[in-house]
């Protein structure tokens, strides 16, 4: 009696498992899907309007594929991409290769969308100087671009033997403007557009470094999964989204107002902030200013800091030793560092293909 | 009559007063201190919709120095009430109350109080149960501080033993807490917290409600005699008949006239006892009428007059041959 | 023969049976995990969304023995095991929050004291009762931006986020436990000649205090989650504060680890207040 009614209820089991793994298997059996994340940023909110406008859709039907565009929170979106559970996503060369590189999934940046151009400030009140910055706290979330920029801001202004005198306070970017704005004694923070505009907004705050002084460091990247491009379908998502793209960010270069009143309601800002952001946003709007600044030597020596930055605080991970061991491969064959572990690849093959008006 | 009066089995019973004694006793309780008046106390709780139910009406009592008194009725007629308005835990609707001399206004020190169920204090031993009532009377919250904190707690605590052996406990018992003692003892040890004030006024409901016929009759003879020694006033709720004509010197029992919710208790039925405590073994047929007409008394079923006093053998007077029947005058309460 | 039935209420499981059974869950968990990290590990050598048990190891060592990043490097030859431990991440961490966590632990005693007041006095009562009725129900995190304002961001904006969190919930915890006790402790301590204070500290805190502490400990989780809260949110150092660092580039291999720790704390703390009531108040029964 009692084994009869375990019996049932296994059984039970097994046939809701199989009615779940048959439901998945008639899913995957229809058009190949591709799935993109990507997080507000003034250099990415034009996905956004990609997607509203049709243009996606448009280009993933000649391709006979499908696109989904889906948007996260930055983290949240990395993970994802870390996880493989995305197969593309938009994220700056600093994660691209402390996260999914440095995490052993082979990544390919394949369209270089922009550079940091002034997005990103160091704040302080008062006449706060870099040489007085040391024995301050600063407000910053940690480990990102913004703590890239204060070293940065640090050595060009001679500062680099008070690196290590610094006092960061890990600030998340959710409240970053009122933990500062609201408290007087605090007297420095880095972040980025918008909320750089919302702090300087009070007189009292100005900026002393941004990033247009070290332009093209910080670049904004759509990085897919090298084993999803390695796929024949994978190549087909990749020109129809690299086709997408510039026909999309053209329009939005081209200051048309559709394409600026989505982008800036991406996230959530009027189309004027949203203006103002793209003026300190270097973007590279033809495929042919892209190709030229990835294939360029440029990009190899920008690359370095980045990586030897992320080496020396760890973002490579417990198990790296040396920071060739997270290798980046170029577009005209160089690698930095160990040929046998090239993790992040930068590929201008799509945005060729564009410039050549063959995608 | 007299010669009756000599044999233990009659000073054990009916209180057999004869027209001297009656008029000694009388003047004798005139000079006599009321321990506790009640004068027209009436009690009524609100209901929902303003509707009313009136617990207690019209009840007036003198309770004089000395007495034992039962408080018997049918379960809901307001005997704790009652005894929460001797507390002062509530305060009548009307009338008014006075306990030892004052009005009742709110709980304090000049009644003890032992109560059916949570009558120790579970965090503290037997010991420091007994002692807390002298203690706290002298030192109050932070005035333990004093030294002199130390001296007088050794002077309680002997007085706790004696108060323990005296209960029949085991010194052993000292450092138990409530909940390793059986009921019968948590009692005895909550009698004994209550004596150690030395108060003139001891209220007690359901007190032995809870405990098994053997442990609660040990009870019973002890309380008998506790009292007998300093003879407090006591006023001692009760359902069990037997009880009260055993413990009491005076029994009074409320009831309501009908079930309606506006009809309030009165006392039904006030009657002085003997004062050697009456037993079926004592006194056979005789209690066993008693206990009836008692039990009609207060479930409704035979009524005497509001504010009228008996004496136990009033109705069986006559057929006894031994009692005359004793009436109290609402003036003055002074027998006749 | 032993009745086997999972679904038999009176059913005696023997006690060897038993124990084994309950640590089968444990086991199917780290099965669990050991299996998917083989599996990603497959795929991909260096995965570190699942650390296998040698990054973990390696992750440990380092929580344990390495200074944090923004201390200074102490060279492992030169230095006894002792000493990097004092001067671990880890330590340095968990002393941080620890420290946070045990002064609004501390903030909290005068509030339960207030709830003795309210339970007990009627003008208490009046006066408070519905005012932290009412602010129990507000999500204390919502606040921040306020609690910056008022408190600054350093320590006592975390500390002011878990008192005011968990402050009002044990408010009306204890102010319930208060008026479950027995009017007749009451009534009967003041015949007893106990003034106002008396009854409230002598009688009425003493029972309930066996009841606080439990409550207590089922306020310790809410306490550590608002502490982590405040942690992620604006820090420069404290146990949530490196688990939020380490997502930045998924140091799974740190994060595991420090998450256990945590959780072996607050057992260690349930269970040290657990042995603290029992000895306190040997007449405390359940
Ligand atoms: N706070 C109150 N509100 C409304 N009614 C009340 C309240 N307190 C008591 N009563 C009512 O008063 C009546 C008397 O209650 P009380 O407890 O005094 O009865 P009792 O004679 O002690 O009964 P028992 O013998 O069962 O203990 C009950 O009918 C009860 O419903
Ligand atoms: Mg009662």
């Amino acid at each position: 009696m009692q084994s009869k009614r375990l019996g049932t209820f296994s059984l039970l089991c097994s046939l809701a498992l199989l009615v779940g793994f048959s439901d998945a298997a008639t899913a995957s059996a229809q058009a190949p899907t591709f799935t993109v994340g990507w997080s507000v940023y003034a250099g990415w909110n034009p996905y956004f309007y990609m997607q509203k406008s049709g243009i996606l859709k448009k280009w993933a039907d000649k391709y006979g594929i499908a696109i989904k565009v889906q948007r996260f929170d930055y983290a949240a979106s990395l993970d994802s991409f870390v996880a493989k559970n995305i197969d593309a996503c938009a994220m700056t060369n600093m994660e691209a290769l402390d996260m999914p590189a440095a995490a052993g999934v082979d990544s390919t940046a394949i369209i270089v969308g922009d550079y940091s151009n002034g997005n990103d400030a160091v704040l302080v009140r008062d006449n706060l100087t870099f040489q007085t910055l040391p024995s301050k706290p600063v407000m910053l979330v940690q480990k990102t671009v913004s703590e890239y920029l204060l070293e940065r801001g640090m050595v060009l202004n001679g500062q680099q033997a008070q690196l290590g005198k610094l006092h960061l306070i890990n600030t998340s970017d959710s409240d970053i403007v009122a933990a500062f704005l609201n408290n007087k004694s605090n007297e420095a923070v880095v972040t980025w557009k918008p909320l750089v505009s919302q702090i300087v907004a009070d007189k009292s705050v100005h900026s002393i470094f941004d990033s247009s002084k070290i332009p093209g460091e910080i670049m904004d990247l759509m990085v897919v999964r090298s084993e999803v491009l390695n796929t024949p379908n994978g190549q087909k998502f990749a020109r129809a989204l690299t086709g997408a793209w510039y026909e999309t960010i053209q329009q939005v270069a081209a200051g048309q107002a559709n394409a600026l009143k989505y982008s800036a309601a991406a996230s959530g800002d009027s189309v004027e902030s949203y203006k103002e952001q793209l003026k300190t946003t270097a973007l590279f709007v033809s495929p042919k200013s892209a190709v030229d600044f990835t294939d360029g030597p440029e990009v190899q020596q920008k690359m370095d800091l980045v990586r030897l930055f992320c080496f020396k605080h760890g973002l490579l991970g417990q198990g790296i030793h040396s920071v060739d061991d997270v290798a980046i491969a170029y577009p005209n064959g160089t690698v930095q560092g160990n040929k046998a572990r090239v993790r992040l690849r930068f590929n201008s093959a799509y945005m060729q293909a564009a410039e050549q008006g063959k995608l | 009559m007299v010669s009756g009066m000599s044999t233990p089995e009659m000073t054990a019973g009916l209180h057999l007063i004869g027209e001297q004694a009656t008029r000694a006793a009388a003047k004798a309780k005139v000079q006599a201190a009321k321990s506790i008046s009640i004068e027209d106390v009436s009690v009524s709780y609100a209901l929902e919709r303003s509707a009313r139910r009136c617990v207690l009406e019209n009840i007036s009592l003198e309770i004089e120095e000395g007495e034992f008194v039962v408080l018997l009725g049918e379960t809901g007629c307001g005997k704790s009430t009652l005894l929460r308005m001797l507390l002062g835990q509530e305060r009548p609707t009307a009338g008014q109350i006075s306990v030892a001399g004052s009005r009742v206004e709110r709980v304090d020190a000049r009644s003890g109080y032992v109560p059916q169920r949570y009558s120790l204090f579970p965090d503290r031993s037997v010991l420091d149960n007994l002692m807390m009532g002298p203690l706290t009377s002298k030192f109050h919250i932070l005035g333990r501080l004093r030294p002199s904190y130390w001296e007088a707690r050794r002077a309680v605590k002997a007085e706790a033993f004696r108060q323990i052996t005296h209960m029949g406990l085991q010194a052993s018992d000292a450092g138990k807490y409530p909940y390793q003692l059986s009921g019968g003892m948590q009692q005895r040890v909550a009698i004994a917290q209550a004596l150690m004030m030395k108060n003139r006024v001891l209220l007690m409901d359901e007190a032995f409600s809870a405990l098994d016929p053997s442990t609660r009759s040990s009870l019973q003879r002890l309380l008998r005699s506790v009292w007998s020694e300093t003879r407090p006033t006591v006023v001692f709720v009760t359902h069990n008949t037997a009880e009260a004509l055993f413990l009491g010197t005076r029994l009074i029992v409320l009831a309501r006239e009908s079930k309606d919710d506006a009809c309030g208790s009165r006392v039904t039925l006030d009657m002085k006892l003997a004062e050697g405590g009456m037993t079926l073994r004592t006194h056979g047929q005789e209690f066993l009428d008693l206990v009836e007409h008692v039990e009609a008394v207060s479930c409704g079923q035979r009524l005497t007059a509001p504010g009228e006093r008996r004496t136990a053998s009033d109705a069986w007077g006559e057929e006894l041959g031994r009692v005359e029947p004793v009436r109290v005058s609402p003036e003055d309460g002074v027998r006749q | 023969m032993t009745n086997l039935s999972p679904f038999d209420i009176q059913a005696r499981p023997n006690r060897l049976l038993a124990q084994a059974l309950s640590c089968v869950l444990f086991v199917v968990c780290i099965g669990l995990y050991m299996h998917t990290s083989v599996e990603r590990h497959k795929e991909n050598a260096e995965d570190r969304v699942v650390p296998s048990g040698h990054q973990l190891v390696a992750g440990i060592r380092s929580a344990v023995l390495e200074p944090a990043e923004e201390d200074d490097y102490i060279p492992a030859e030169s230095a006894s095991t002792w000493e990097r431990l004092r001067h671990s991440m880890i330590w340095k961490d968990t002393a941080s929050s620890g420290g946070r966590f045990f002064i609004s632990l501390a903030l909290l005693i005068p509030f339960v004291v207030l709830a003795v007041h309210i339970g007990l006095f009627p003008w208490f009562g009046a006066g408070f009762l519905r005012f932290f009725l009412f602010f129990d129900k507000i999500v204390a995190l919502s606040l921040l931006p306020i609690l910056f304002i008022a408190f600054g961001i350093d320590q006592w904006s975390k500390i002011a986020l878990i008192v005011i969190g968990v402050a009002p919930t044990m408010i009306l915890d204890v102010t319930q436990m208060v008026k479950a006790v027995p009017q007749e402790q009451i009534v009967k301590a003041f015949t007893l000649d106990a003034n106002n204070f008396d009854v409230a500290y002598r009688v009425v805190f003493r029972q309930v205090l066996p009841q606080v502490i439990n409550s207590l400990r089922l306020n310790l989780k809410p306490m550590m989650l608002f502490l982590f809260a405040g942690e992620m949110i604006a820090a420069s150092d404290g146990l949530a504060y490196r688990i939020a660092i380490m997502r930045r580039h998924m140091g799974m291999d740190v994060i595991l680890p420090y998450v256990l720790w945590v959780a072996l704390l607050l057992f260690l703390i349930d269970f040290s207040l657990r042995v603290i009531n029992r000895r306190l108040h040997p007449w405390f029964q359940a």
